[in-house]
Protein backbone atom coordinates (compact mmCIF):
# COMPACT_ATOMS: atom_id res chain seq x y z
CA UNK A 1 0.00 0.00 0.00
CA UNK A 2 1.75 2.61 -1.21
CA UNK A 3 1.37 6.75 1.11
CA UNK A 4 -0.24 8.42 -2.11
CA UNK A 5 -2.94 5.15 -1.55
CA UNK A 6 -3.56 5.83 2.27
CA UNK A 7 -3.98 9.45 1.87
CA UNK A 8 -7.39 8.51 -0.87
CA UNK A 9 -7.92 5.73 1.73
CA UNK A 10 -11.97 6.31 3.32
CA UNK A 11 -12.01 5.72 7.01
CA UNK A 12 -14.28 2.85 8.49
CA UNK A 13 -14.81 3.14 12.07
CA UNK A 14 -14.57 0.35 14.33
CA UNK A 15 -16.58 0.21 17.74
CA UNK A 16 -14.13 -2.91 18.89
CA UNK A 17 -12.22 -5.67 17.08
CA UNK A 18 -13.21 -6.12 13.55
CA UNK A 19 -10.21 -8.07 11.32
CA UNK A 20 -8.29 -4.46 10.57
CA UNK A 21 -6.26 -6.51 8.18
CA UNK A 22 -9.87 -6.86 6.18
CA UNK A 23 -10.58 -3.64 6.09
CA UNK A 24 -6.66 -2.45 5.34
CA UNK A 25 -7.09 -5.20 2.73
CA UNK A 26 -10.21 -3.70 0.81
CA UNK A 27 -8.86 -0.38 0.64
CA UNK A 28 -10.22 1.33 3.62
CA UNK A 29 -8.29 2.22 6.75
CA UNK A 30 -9.88 1.54 10.14
CA UNK A 31 -10.22 3.77 12.86
CA UNK A 32 -11.07 2.00 16.42
CA UNK A 33 -13.01 5.24 17.75
CA UNK A 34 -12.29 4.21 21.71
CA UNK A 35 -8.56 5.11 21.19
CA UNK A 36 -8.78 8.63 21.89
CA UNK A 37 -10.87 8.66 24.38
CA UNK A 38 -8.25 8.21 27.41
CA UNK A 39 -6.16 11.07 25.99
CA UNK A 40 -9.52 13.25 25.67
CA UNK A 41 -11.32 15.20 28.59
CA UNK A 42 -14.32 13.84 27.02
CA UNK A 43 -17.78 14.36 29.53
CA UNK A 44 -20.63 12.44 27.03
CA UNK A 45 -24.12 13.73 28.27
CA UNK A 46 -26.47 10.98 28.51
CA UNK A 47 -24.64 8.14 29.11
CA UNK A 48 -24.10 4.45 31.05
CA UNK A 49 -20.50 3.82 29.58
CA UNK A 50 -18.18 6.69 28.74
CA UNK A 51 -16.65 4.96 26.13
CA UNK A 52 -19.26 4.31 23.91
CA UNK A 53 -21.45 7.85 24.99
CA UNK A 54 -17.75 9.37 24.47
CA UNK A 55 -17.57 7.75 20.58
CA UNK A 56 -21.20 8.37 20.19
CA UNK A 57 -21.28 12.06 21.53
CA UNK A 58 -17.89 12.60 18.83
CA UNK A 59 -19.28 11.15 15.92
CA UNK A 60 -22.56 13.09 16.72
CA UNK A 61 -20.73 16.50 16.70
CA UNK A 62 -18.69 15.80 13.51
CA UNK A 63 -15.59 15.99 15.64
CA UNK A 64 -15.01 12.20 14.50
CA UNK A 65 -15.68 12.02 10.82
CA UNK A 66 -15.88 8.43 9.04
CA UNK A 67 -16.98 7.12 5.76
CA UNK A 68 -18.28 4.55 7.54
CA UNK A 69 -18.98 2.63 10.72
CA UNK A 70 -18.40 -0.79 11.46
CA UNK A 71 -20.50 -1.50 14.83
CA UNK A 72 -19.80 -4.94 16.75
CA UNK A 73 -23.22 -5.89 17.17
CA UNK A 74 -22.13 -9.54 18.32
CA UNK A 75 -19.82 -10.21 20.93
CA UNK A 76 -19.81 -6.33 22.02
CA UNK A 77 -21.88 -5.04 24.46
CA UNK A 78 -25.36 -3.66 24.08
CA UNK A 79 -24.26 -0.08 24.67
CA UNK A 80 -22.10 0.12 22.22
CA UNK A 81 -25.18 -1.39 20.21
CA UNK A 82 -27.04 0.99 21.16
CA UNK A 83 -24.73 4.31 20.92
CA UNK A 84 -23.91 2.56 17.76
CA UNK A 85 -27.09 2.84 16.45
CA UNK A 86 -27.66 6.35 17.56
CA UNK A 87 -23.92 7.63 16.38
CA UNK A 88 -25.29 5.70 12.95
CA UNK A 89 -27.53 8.51 12.05
CA UNK A 90 -24.92 11.03 11.75
CA UNK A 91 -22.26 8.16 9.29
CA UNK A 92 -23.20 7.90 5.39
CA UNK A 93 -22.93 3.74 5.89
CA UNK A 94 -23.22 1.84 8.59
CA UNK A 95 -22.52 -1.86 8.91
CA UNK A 96 -23.12 -4.67 11.72
CA UNK A 97 -20.74 -6.80 12.84
CA UNK A 98 -21.57 -10.45 14.20
CA UNK A 99 -18.79 -12.77 16.05
CA UNK A 100 -19.95 -16.53 16.45
CA UNK A 101 -20.84 -16.85 20.05
CA UNK A 102 -20.43 -20.40 19.91
CA UNK A 103 -17.04 -20.11 17.97
CA UNK A 104 -18.66 -21.50 14.55
CA UNK A 105 -15.88 -20.35 12.10
CA UNK A 106 -17.97 -21.01 9.00
CA UNK A 107 -20.24 -18.17 10.71
CA UNK A 108 -17.69 -16.22 11.19
CA UNK A 109 -16.57 -16.64 7.27
CA UNK A 110 -20.02 -15.72 6.50
CA UNK A 111 -19.21 -12.66 8.65
CA UNK A 112 -16.23 -11.39 6.84
CA UNK A 113 -17.60 -11.87 3.48
CA UNK A 114 -20.60 -9.88 4.69
CA UNK A 115 -18.37 -7.30 5.54
CA UNK A 116 -15.48 -7.62 2.97
CA UNK A 117 -19.05 -6.78 0.55
CA UNK A 118 -19.91 -4.10 2.64
CA UNK A 119 -16.49 -2.31 2.18
CA UNK A 120 -16.62 -3.14 -1.72
CA UNK A 121 -13.47 -4.87 -2.50
CA UNK A 122 -11.26 -7.04 -0.39
CA UNK A 123 -9.55 -10.57 -1.13
CA UNK A 124 -11.28 -11.20 -4.53
CA UNK A 125 -11.00 -10.05 -8.16
CA UNK A 126 -7.70 -9.42 -9.66
CA UNK A 127 -6.89 -5.53 -9.57
CA UNK A 128 -7.61 -5.66 -6.02
CA UNK A 129 -5.62 -9.32 -5.38
CA UNK A 130 -2.34 -7.66 -5.03
CA UNK A 131 -3.16 -4.69 -3.20
CA UNK A 132 -5.01 -6.61 -0.57
CA UNK A 133 -2.15 -9.25 0.02
CA UNK A 134 0.27 -6.36 0.48
CA UNK A 135 -1.63 -5.20 2.82
CA UNK A 136 -2.61 -8.29 5.11
CA UNK A 137 1.29 -8.97 5.03
CA UNK A 138 2.04 -5.33 6.22
CA UNK A 139 -0.48 -6.07 9.45
CA UNK A 140 1.22 -9.50 9.68
CA UNK A 141 4.28 -8.30 9.89
CA UNK A 142 3.17 -5.41 12.19
CA UNK A 143 1.67 -8.21 14.79
CA UNK A 144 4.60 -10.55 14.27
CA UNK A 145 6.71 -7.58 16.02
CA UNK A 146 3.67 -6.48 18.30
CA UNK A 147 4.27 -10.12 19.38
CA UNK A 148 7.82 -9.70 20.48
CA UNK A 149 7.28 -6.91 22.39
CA UNK A 150 4.73 -8.22 24.18
CA UNK A 151 6.86 -11.38 24.99
CA UNK A 152 9.35 -8.76 26.32
CA UNK A 153 7.53 -6.59 28.16
CA UNK A 154 6.24 -9.82 30.15
CA UNK A 155 10.16 -10.68 30.72
CA UNK A 156 10.55 -7.47 32.17
CA UNK A 157 12.49 -6.10 29.78
CA UNK A 158 10.23 -3.39 27.78
CA UNK A 159 8.50 -1.06 29.66
CA UNK A 160 5.10 -2.01 30.38
CA UNK A 161 2.76 1.90 29.65
CA UNK A 162 4.54 2.18 26.26
CA UNK A 163 3.91 -1.38 25.29
CA UNK A 164 0.53 -1.58 26.73
CA UNK A 165 -0.26 1.72 24.47
CA UNK A 166 1.56 -0.17 21.10
CA UNK A 167 -0.49 -3.42 21.94
CA UNK A 168 -4.24 -1.26 22.22
CA UNK A 169 -3.46 0.28 18.66
CA UNK A 170 -3.14 -2.88 16.86
CA UNK A 171 -7.15 -2.82 16.75
CA UNK A 172 -6.45 -0.50 13.86
CA UNK A 173 -3.01 0.00 13.65
CA UNK A 174 -3.06 4.00 13.62
CA UNK A 175 -4.25 3.89 9.75
CA UNK A 176 -0.82 2.46 8.54
CA UNK A 177 0.55 -0.63 9.24
CA UNK A 178 3.77 -0.18 7.67
CA UNK A 179 4.63 3.40 9.86
CA UNK A 180 2.84 1.37 12.87
CA UNK A 181 5.03 -1.54 12.67
CA UNK A 182 8.08 0.88 12.56
CA UNK A 183 7.12 2.82 15.58
CA UNK A 184 6.93 -0.71 17.49
CA UNK A 185 10.29 -2.02 15.81
CA UNK A 186 11.58 0.98 17.84
CA UNK A 187 9.97 0.27 21.15
CA UNK A 188 11.62 -2.83 20.57
CA UNK A 189 15.11 -1.78 19.94
CA UNK A 190 14.48 0.90 22.63
CA UNK A 191 13.65 -2.32 24.98
CA UNK A 192 17.63 -2.56 25.11
CA UNK A 193 17.82 0.82 27.52
CA UNK A 194 15.15 -0.24 29.31
CA UNK A 195 16.29 -1.24 33.16
CA UNK A 196 13.66 -3.41 33.74
CA UNK A 197 11.14 -3.19 36.74
CA UNK A 198 10.32 -4.28 40.21
CA UNK A 199 7.63 -5.70 41.87
CA UNK A 200 4.83 -8.66 41.59
CA UNK A 201 4.12 -9.48 38.22
CA UNK A 202 0.18 -8.54 37.89
CA UNK A 203 -2.46 -9.06 34.70
CA UNK A 204 -4.76 -6.51 33.35
CA UNK A 205 -7.96 -7.96 32.50
CA UNK A 206 -11.03 -6.89 31.80
CA UNK A 207 -11.88 -3.76 28.81
CA UNK A 208 -9.09 -1.80 28.94
CA UNK A 209 -9.11 1.21 31.53
CA UNK A 210 -10.21 4.77 30.39
CA UNK A 211 -7.59 6.62 32.55
CA UNK A 212 -4.18 7.48 30.33
CA UNK A 213 -1.92 7.04 33.14
CA UNK A 214 -3.06 3.65 34.40
CA UNK A 215 0.10 1.92 33.68
CA UNK A 216 2.10 4.23 35.17
CA UNK A 217 0.06 4.96 38.02
CA UNK A 218 0.74 0.78 38.32
CA UNK A 219 3.88 0.99 38.36
CA UNK A 220 4.08 3.71 40.76
CA UNK A 221 2.24 1.69 43.32
CA UNK A 222 4.89 -1.18 42.47
CA UNK A 223 2.79 -3.12 40.40
CA UNK A 224 4.80 -4.47 37.16
CA UNK A 225 1.88 -5.49 34.42
CA UNK A 226 2.99 -8.37 32.29
CA UNK A 227 -0.33 -9.07 30.80
CA UNK A 228 -3.21 -6.76 28.97
CA UNK A 229 -6.26 -9.03 28.31
CA UNK A 230 -7.61 -7.70 25.88
CA UNK A 231 -5.26 -6.05 23.90
CA UNK A 232 -3.23 -9.33 23.45
CA UNK A 233 -6.25 -10.43 21.98
CA UNK A 234 -5.67 -8.29 18.87
CA UNK A 235 -2.66 -9.88 18.01
CA UNK A 236 -4.04 -12.95 16.57
CA UNK A 237 -2.44 -13.62 13.19
CA UNK A 238 -4.76 -14.84 10.42
CA UNK A 239 -3.65 -16.47 7.09
CA UNK A 240 -4.13 -14.70 3.66
CA UNK A 241 -7.88 -15.81 2.62
CA UNK A 242 -11.24 -15.59 4.49
CA UNK A 243 -11.45 -19.05 5.18
CA UNK A 244 -8.14 -18.56 7.78
CA UNK A 245 -9.49 -14.95 8.69
CA UNK A 246 -12.48 -16.53 10.15
CA UNK A 247 -10.62 -19.45 12.16
CA UNK A 248 -8.53 -17.27 13.73
CA UNK A 249 -11.06 -14.39 14.99
CA UNK A 250 -13.62 -16.91 16.04
CA UNK A 251 -11.27 -17.53 18.96
CA UNK A 252 -11.90 -14.18 20.19
CA UNK A 253 -12.59 -14.78 23.68
CA UNK A 254 -14.57 -11.72 24.58
CA UNK A 255 -17.29 -12.94 22.46
CA UNK A 256 -17.06 -16.17 23.67
CA UNK A 257 -18.85 -17.39 26.90
CA UNK A 258 -17.09 -16.89 29.98
CA UNK A 259 -15.79 -20.40 30.44
CA UNK A 260 -13.92 -20.08 26.86
CA UNK A 261 -12.05 -16.43 28.11
CA UNK A 262 -11.12 -18.22 30.94
CA UNK A 263 -9.37 -20.99 29.67
CA UNK A 264 -6.90 -18.40 27.83
CA UNK A 265 -6.82 -16.50 30.97
CA UNK A 266 -5.31 -19.52 32.91
CA UNK A 267 -2.92 -20.32 30.71
CA UNK A 268 -1.28 -16.84 30.51
CA UNK A 269 -1.79 -16.32 33.66
CA UNK A 270 -0.01 -19.25 34.71
CA UNK A 271 2.23 -18.99 31.65
CA UNK A 272 3.53 -15.66 32.84
CA UNK A 273 3.70 -16.63 36.46
CA UNK A 274 1.07 -13.77 37.67
CA UNK A 275 0.75 -13.11 41.66
CA UNK A 276 -2.05 -10.83 41.38
CA UNK A 277 -5.02 -10.09 38.73
CA UNK A 278 -6.10 -6.28 38.68
CA UNK A 279 -9.79 -6.84 36.66
CA UNK A 280 -10.80 -3.82 35.55
CA UNK A 281 -14.53 -3.12 34.66
CA UNK A 282 -16.21 0.16 32.89
CA UNK A 283 -18.79 1.53 35.74
CA UNK A 284 -22.44 -0.21 34.25
CA UNK A 285 -20.51 -2.33 32.46
CA UNK A 286 -22.12 -6.31 32.00
CA UNK A 287 -18.29 -7.22 32.54
CA UNK A 288 -18.23 -6.72 35.85
CA UNK A 289 -21.40 -9.01 36.69
CA UNK A 290 -18.53 -11.69 35.64
CA UNK A 291 -16.35 -10.57 38.47
CA UNK A 292 -17.60 -13.24 41.10
CA UNK A 293 -17.10 -15.72 38.58
CA UNK A 294 -13.40 -15.02 37.66
CA UNK A 295 -12.54 -14.13 41.60
CA UNK A 296 -13.83 -17.92 42.06
CA UNK A 297 -11.90 -19.64 38.93
CA UNK A 298 -8.56 -17.39 38.61
CA UNK A 299 -7.63 -18.33 42.48
CA UNK A 300 -4.87 -15.43 42.68
CA UNK A 301 -5.61 -12.06 44.60
CA UNK A 302 -7.68 -9.72 42.63
CA UNK A 303 -8.04 -6.21 42.30
CA UNK A 304 -11.33 -5.27 40.70
CA UNK A 305 -11.66 -1.18 39.35
CA UNK A 306 -14.22 0.40 37.87
CA UNK A 307 -13.38 3.43 36.13
CA UNK A 308 -16.22 6.08 34.49
CA UNK A 309 -14.69 8.91 32.75
CA UNK A 310 -11.07 9.45 31.21
CA UNK A 311 -8.78 11.40 32.71
CA UNK A 312 -6.01 10.50 34.78
CA UNK A 313 -6.04 8.33 37.13
CA UNK A 314 -8.39 9.00 40.23
CA UNK A 315 -6.69 9.24 43.40
CA UNK A 316 -8.98 6.82 45.15
CA UNK A 317 -7.92 4.21 41.84
CA UNK A 318 -4.59 5.03 43.07
CA UNK A 319 -5.24 4.05 46.74
CA UNK A 320 -6.51 0.81 45.63
CA UNK A 321 -3.27 -0.04 43.08
CA UNK A 322 -1.26 0.94 46.39
CA UNK A 323 -2.82 -1.01 48.51
CA UNK A 324 -2.92 -4.26 46.47
CA UNK A 325 0.86 -3.78 45.82
CA UNK A 326 1.75 -3.95 49.31
CA UNK A 327 -0.51 -6.84 49.45
CA UNK A 328 1.23 -8.66 46.87
CA UNK A 329 4.49 -7.03 48.76
CA UNK A 330 5.80 -4.75 46.47
CA UNK A 331 7.93 -1.92 47.28
CA UNK A 332 8.42 0.17 50.19
CA UNK A 333 5.24 -0.11 52.22
CA UNK A 334 5.41 -4.10 51.79
CA UNK A 335 4.24 -5.62 54.82
CA UNK B 1 14.61 -1.52 67.84
CA UNK B 2 16.30 1.58 69.15
CA UNK B 3 16.08 1.23 72.95
CA UNK B 4 13.47 3.32 74.62
CA UNK B 5 12.14 5.18 71.15
CA UNK B 6 8.74 5.73 70.63
CA UNK B 7 6.97 4.60 67.62
CA UNK B 8 3.85 7.12 66.32
CA UNK B 9 1.04 5.91 63.86
CA UNK B 10 -1.14 9.16 62.20
CA UNK B 11 -4.13 8.13 60.52
CA UNK B 12 -4.53 11.10 58.23
CA UNK B 13 -8.43 10.69 57.25
CA UNK B 14 -10.72 12.23 55.10
CA UNK B 15 -13.24 12.89 58.02
CA UNK B 16 -10.94 12.73 61.43
CA UNK B 17 -7.16 12.32 61.77
CA UNK B 18 -5.97 10.14 64.81
CA UNK B 19 -2.53 9.68 66.79
CA UNK B 20 -1.28 6.59 68.26
CA UNK B 21 2.39 6.47 70.87
CA UNK B 22 3.46 3.01 71.05
CA UNK B 23 6.28 2.12 73.17
CA UNK B 24 7.11 -0.75 71.45
CA UNK B 25 5.03 -2.89 73.73
CA UNK B 26 1.88 -0.81 74.11
CA UNK B 27 -0.31 2.06 72.90
CA UNK B 28 1.15 5.23 75.91
CA UNK B 29 -1.41 7.91 73.83
CA UNK B 30 -4.22 8.16 71.44
CA UNK B 31 -6.07 11.08 70.28
CA UNK B 32 -8.30 11.61 67.54
CA UNK B 33 -9.32 15.33 66.36
CA UNK B 34 -10.78 16.54 62.69
CA UNK B 35 -9.05 16.23 60.06
CA UNK B 36 -8.52 19.82 59.36
CA UNK B 37 -6.69 19.59 62.68
CA UNK B 38 -4.10 17.24 61.77
CA UNK B 39 -1.20 20.09 62.14
CA UNK B 40 -2.18 19.85 66.42
CA UNK B 41 -1.26 16.25 65.51
CA UNK B 42 1.83 16.71 64.76
CA UNK B 43 3.15 19.32 67.06
CA UNK B 44 3.42 16.37 69.61
CA UNK B 45 5.80 14.39 67.94
CA UNK B 46 9.00 14.37 69.58
CA UNK B 47 12.15 14.93 67.67
CA UNK B 48 13.22 10.76 68.02
CA UNK B 49 10.06 9.81 67.39
CA UNK B 50 9.14 7.65 64.15
CA UNK B 51 6.57 8.42 62.53
CA UNK B 52 4.91 6.20 59.99
CA UNK B 53 1.42 7.92 58.30
CA UNK B 54 -1.67 6.19 56.33
CA UNK B 55 -4.76 7.70 55.22
CA UNK B 56 -6.28 9.50 52.59
CA UNK B 57 -4.20 12.51 53.42
CA UNK B 58 -0.97 10.54 54.39
CA UNK B 59 1.55 11.92 52.51
CA UNK B 60 0.48 15.31 53.29
CA UNK B 61 1.46 14.96 57.20
CA UNK B 62 5.56 15.24 57.76
CA UNK B 63 6.78 11.25 57.75
CA UNK B 64 9.41 8.30 58.22
CA UNK B 65 7.10 6.13 56.72
CA UNK B 66 3.73 5.76 54.69
CA UNK B 67 1.48 3.18 54.00
CA UNK B 68 -2.20 2.45 53.21
CA UNK B 69 -5.00 2.26 55.30
CA UNK B 70 -5.77 -0.67 53.94
CA UNK B 71 -2.25 -2.10 55.24
CA UNK B 72 -2.06 -0.33 57.91
CA UNK B 73 -5.96 -2.38 59.15
CA UNK B 74 -4.95 -5.15 58.55
CA UNK B 75 -1.73 -4.51 61.38
CA UNK B 76 -3.53 -3.09 63.74
CA UNK B 77 -5.96 -5.88 64.04
CA UNK B 78 -3.63 -8.68 63.70
CA UNK B 79 -2.55 -7.21 67.13
CA UNK B 80 -6.17 -8.29 68.73
CA UNK B 81 -7.62 -10.71 66.60
CA UNK B 82 -4.53 -12.22 64.94
CA UNK B 83 -7.00 -15.08 63.50
CA UNK B 84 -9.11 -12.60 61.34
CA UNK B 85 -10.60 -13.92 58.12
CA UNK B 86 -12.26 -10.33 56.93
CA UNK B 87 -11.68 -6.85 57.77
CA UNK B 88 -14.65 -4.32 57.21
CA UNK B 89 -13.35 -0.57 57.83
CA UNK B 90 -16.21 1.47 58.00
CA UNK B 91 -15.38 4.87 57.62
CA UNK B 92 -16.82 8.38 57.24
CA UNK B 93 -16.31 8.78 53.31
CA UNK B 94 -15.96 4.75 52.38
CA UNK B 95 -16.03 1.15 53.26
CA UNK B 96 -13.43 -0.67 52.58
CA UNK B 97 -13.53 -4.65 53.02
CA UNK B 98 -10.03 -7.04 52.90
CA UNK B 99 -10.33 -10.57 52.74
CA UNK B 100 -7.32 -11.82 54.37
CA UNK B 101 -7.66 -15.38 53.34
CA UNK B 102 -7.44 -14.12 49.34
CA UNK B 103 -5.95 -10.67 49.68
CA UNK B 104 -8.72 -9.56 47.69
CA UNK B 105 -10.20 -6.04 48.35
CA UNK B 106 -13.63 -4.44 48.05
CA UNK B 107 -14.10 -0.86 47.94
CA UNK B 108 -17.58 1.34 48.54
CA UNK B 109 -16.94 4.87 47.26
CA UNK B 110 -19.16 5.65 44.33
CA UNK B 111 -21.30 6.87 46.29
CA UNK B 112 -21.82 7.63 49.83
CA UNK B 113 -24.75 5.00 49.85
CA UNK B 114 -22.58 2.66 52.04
CA UNK B 115 -20.61 5.05 54.36
CA UNK B 116 -20.50 6.36 57.52
CA UNK B 117 -22.04 9.90 55.38
CA UNK B 118 -25.04 8.17 55.04
CA UNK B 119 -26.00 8.39 58.73
CA UNK B 120 -24.65 11.55 59.33
CA UNK B 121 -27.08 12.75 56.73
CA UNK B 122 -29.94 11.32 58.17
CA UNK B 123 -28.56 12.38 61.89
CA UNK B 124 -29.08 15.94 60.91
CA UNK B 125 -32.44 15.84 59.62
CA UNK B 126 -33.38 14.44 62.57
CA UNK B 127 -30.83 17.19 64.26
CA UNK B 128 -29.08 15.28 66.36
CA UNK B 129 -25.95 13.51 66.48
CA UNK B 130 -25.48 10.03 64.75
CA UNK B 131 -24.56 8.80 68.39
CA UNK B 132 -28.01 9.66 69.13
CA UNK B 133 -29.43 8.18 65.63
CA UNK B 134 -28.11 5.03 66.88
CA UNK B 135 -29.53 4.94 70.36
CA UNK B 136 -33.17 6.08 68.71
CA UNK B 137 -32.79 2.52 66.28
CA UNK B 138 -31.96 0.91 69.30
CA UNK B 139 -35.38 1.88 71.00
CA UNK B 140 -37.09 0.72 68.14
CA UNK B 141 -39.57 -2.74 68.11
CA UNK B 142 -39.74 -2.96 64.23
CA UNK B 143 -38.00 -1.49 61.70
CA UNK B 144 -39.13 0.27 58.32
CA UNK B 145 -37.93 -0.55 54.52
CA UNK B 146 -35.66 2.05 52.87
CA UNK B 147 -35.35 0.60 49.35
CA UNK B 148 -33.07 2.79 47.61
CA UNK B 149 -29.77 2.67 47.66
CA UNK B 150 -28.68 6.28 47.15
CA UNK B 151 -28.88 8.21 50.20
CA UNK B 152 -29.83 11.33 48.74
CA UNK B 153 -33.16 9.27 47.35
CA UNK B 154 -33.15 7.16 50.83
CA UNK B 155 -33.55 10.64 53.04
CA UNK B 156 -36.49 11.36 50.36
CA UNK B 157 -38.45 7.69 51.32
CA UNK B 158 -37.72 8.38 54.97
CA UNK B 159 -39.29 12.26 54.70
CA UNK B 160 -42.89 10.35 52.98
CA UNK B 161 -42.26 7.38 55.59
CA UNK B 162 -42.56 10.28 58.50
CA UNK B 163 -45.13 12.06 56.76
CA UNK B 164 -47.34 8.86 56.11
CA UNK B 165 -46.93 7.98 60.33
CA UNK B 166 -43.68 5.81 60.53
CA UNK B 167 -42.30 6.13 63.93
CA UNK B 168 -38.84 7.64 64.18
CA UNK B 169 -37.50 4.94 66.06
CA UNK B 170 -38.21 2.78 62.74
CA UNK B 171 -37.53 4.58 60.29
CA UNK B 172 -34.36 4.90 62.11
CA UNK B 173 -33.74 1.28 62.38
CA UNK B 174 -35.02 1.27 59.25
CA UNK B 175 -31.61 3.24 57.89
CA UNK B 176 -29.63 0.98 59.86
CA UNK B 177 -30.40 -1.77 58.44
CA UNK B 178 -30.52 -0.27 54.92
CA UNK B 179 -26.88 0.87 55.00
CA UNK B 180 -25.90 -2.08 56.32
CA UNK B 181 -27.54 -4.25 53.21
CA UNK B 182 -25.23 -2.33 51.07
CA UNK B 183 -22.02 -3.02 53.11
CA UNK B 184 -23.24 -6.86 53.41
CA UNK B 185 -22.89 -6.63 49.36
CA UNK B 186 -19.15 -6.55 49.54
CA UNK B 187 -18.43 -8.88 52.18
CA UNK B 188 -17.42 -12.64 51.61
CA UNK B 189 -19.10 -15.43 53.78
CA UNK B 190 -16.35 -15.54 56.50
CA UNK B 191 -16.03 -17.33 60.25
CA UNK B 192 -13.94 -14.54 61.79
CA UNK B 193 -14.81 -10.73 60.55
CA UNK B 194 -13.58 -7.81 62.19
CA UNK B 195 -15.13 -4.45 62.11
CA UNK B 196 -12.65 -1.13 62.57
CA UNK B 197 -13.23 2.29 61.74
CA UNK B 198 -15.55 5.09 63.04
CA UNK B 199 -19.05 3.62 62.13
CA UNK B 200 -18.07 0.25 64.02
CA UNK B 201 -18.74 2.00 67.06
CA UNK B 202 -22.39 2.34 65.95
CA UNK B 203 -24.16 -0.11 67.97
CA UNK B 204 -27.45 -0.11 65.64
CA UNK B 205 -25.41 -0.62 62.35
CA UNK B 206 -22.88 -3.67 64.03
CA UNK B 207 -26.47 -5.25 65.02
CA UNK B 208 -27.86 -4.67 61.48
CA UNK B 209 -24.91 -6.09 59.35
CA UNK B 210 -24.74 -8.70 62.10
CA UNK B 211 -27.68 -9.40 61.15
CA UNK B 212 -27.90 -9.32 57.32
CA UNK B 213 -24.44 -11.52 57.35
CA UNK B 214 -25.36 -14.13 59.85
CA UNK B 215 -22.27 -13.33 62.32
CA UNK B 216 -21.30 -11.84 65.57
CA UNK B 217 -18.34 -9.25 64.37
CA UNK B 218 -15.76 -8.43 66.33
CA UNK B 219 -14.97 -5.11 66.98
CA UNK B 220 -11.17 -4.08 68.58
CA UNK B 221 -11.11 -1.47 71.50
CA UNK B 222 -11.34 1.90 70.33
CA UNK B 223 -12.17 0.27 66.48
CA UNK B 224 -11.26 3.92 65.26
CA UNK B 225 -7.47 4.47 66.32
CA UNK B 226 -6.71 0.63 64.26
CA UNK B 227 -5.41 2.30 61.27
CA UNK B 228 -3.46 4.67 63.15
CA UNK B 229 -1.95 1.61 65.63
CA UNK B 230 -0.67 -0.33 62.45
CA UNK B 231 0.78 2.28 61.19
CA UNK B 232 2.89 2.82 64.29
CA UNK B 233 3.20 -1.00 64.17
CA UNK B 234 4.67 -0.62 60.86
CA UNK B 235 7.43 1.89 62.00
CA UNK B 236 8.17 -0.62 64.78
CA UNK B 237 8.88 -3.39 62.27
CA UNK B 238 10.40 -0.97 60.27
CA UNK B 239 12.72 -0.20 62.72
CA UNK B 240 13.63 -3.80 63.84
CA UNK B 241 14.37 -4.45 59.60
CA UNK B 242 16.71 -1.76 59.76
Amino acid sequence: MGRRGRRKARVAGITALVPPELIYAAGWRPLDINNWIPGSDARPRSKLCAWTASWREAILGGELKLDALVVVAGGDCHNALADGQVAARNVGRTHYFFYPFDGDAGYMEGQLRALEGFLGEGLRGERAHDRAMRALEEVAAAKRLGLRLEALRSAGRADPGSTFDALISFSDLEGDPARFGGKVERLIDASRDFRGTEGPGVALIGVPPIYRDFHRACAEAGLRVVFDELPYEFLRLGGHDLRSLARSYSTYTFARPVEFRLGLLKRELSRRKVRGIIHYAQFTCHHLLEDGLLREELDLPMLTVQGDLPGRTPAQVRLRLEAFGELLGAGKGAI
Amino acid sequence: MAAGRAFVGIDAGSTAAKLVRFDGRRVVRSRMVPARDWHSLVGTVRPREAVCTTGYFRRKVPHHLTLTEISAARLGVARSFPDAEVIIDLGGQDTKVTDLRNLTLQMNDRCSAGTGAFLEQAARYFGMSVEGLSRMAERARDRVDINSTCSVFAQSEMISMLERGARREEVAAGLHHALARRIAELVPDAERIVAIGGVARNRSMLFALGAILGRRLRVPPEPQMVNALGAALHAVAHSSQS
